[in-house]
């Protein structure tokens, strides 16, 4: 199964699961994470964490918020030579869902590129199409 | 003065960095001092990824950013100078860098620290350094973002801080 950590400020991450929770029912292996009153290095460490060893195989997508972040910077350096492990920025609930709706259809590369094209189709000035 | 902002944050480069102070202080330059970082190509891409395209970034080890900061003093370029501890920032300053007065930006809980504000923890070891900052004549202030509330950091601070760690 590709799992999905949504690594955010405040509680942005944590809200967006459970509302697709809300929509989807309950998931495994989807899990938020806040960069509150964490250093880089804790940071970095906690997604380490969460990935668990890199001698297993575990395909996994991380959802940051923003590019450019300390949630960005420390999931890059965590996912170093880490080819099954993808982190996307300017995570929203279209990506989410998304993810829930095709990880067990997609292949890990065919689901990233999938999830870069939903959150950006998500963004839709509204009655204009 | 070149040093627009010498900021200590042990998130280095990260969004209070290039959107908050950088918006405000159109920084020509973001010099970040950490030896470690600077010898690890890997860590200095992913930083320096997060960086605006129109900013320039440098990652240099502590040394280095001391010589940069010395060449930088008849360019007129202005800089965002970075480090990650107290320490580093005291060392900076020790080795000549042009500083007057440092931004404490954010220090995060880790094992061994106290509260000094809701966004800095301190161990005695930044306390030594915070110290030796203000001996070297610079002044101290924590503030988290521009508009944020500037906390002075005295002598009177590190002294009730240094009876807590």
């Amino acid at each position: 199964m590709i799992r999905s950590l949504v690594i955010t400020h405040g509680r942005i991450g944590e809200e967006l699961v459970r509302v697709a929770g809300m929509i989807l029912g309950p998931q495994e292996g989807l899990d938020a994470m806040s960069n509150a009153h964490r250093s880089a290095q804790d940071i970095t460490e906690a997604v380490r964490a969460w990935l668990g060893p890199a001698a297993e195989s575990s395909p996994a997508v991380i959802l940051v918020d923003d590019y450019g972040g300390s949630c960005a910077t420390a999931s890059q350096l965590a996912c170093e030579g880490r080819k099954d492990v993808a982190v996307l920025s300017g995570v929203n609930l279209a990506m989410i869902l998304g993810f829930l709706t095709w990880r067990d259809s997609s292949d890990h590369a065919d689901l990233v590129t999938r999830l870069v094209a939903k959150g950006r189709e998500a963004i839709v000035r509204l009655g204009t199409r | 003065m070149p040093v627009a902002l010498a900021r200590i944050d042990d998130r280095l480069i990260h969004g209070q960095v290039t959107v908050g102070w950088g918006a405000q202080l159109r920084p020509d330059l973001i010099l970040l001092a950490n030896n470690a970082i600077a010898a690890d190509a890997w860590q200095t891409r992913v930083y320096a990824s997060s960086v605006p395209p129109e900013v320039e970034v440098a990652i240099l080890s502590v040394h280095a950013a001391a010589a940069r900061l010395a060449e930088a003093e008849t360019s007129g370029e202005r800089i965002l100078l970075l480090t990650g501890t107290p320490g580093e920032m005291a060392e900076l300053v020790r080795l000549g860098a042009p500083v007057a007065r440092v931004n404490v930006g954010g220090l995060h809980y880790s094992a061994g620290k106290q509260e000094m504000l809701p966004f800095v923890y301190v161990d005695r070891q930044d306390l030594r350094a915070l110290r030796r900052l203000l001996e070297l004549g610079v002044a101290l202030a924590a503030q988290q973002v521009p508009g944020g509330r500037a906390h002075p950091l005295g002598r009177q601070q590190l002294d009730e801080m240094e009876a807590r760690v």
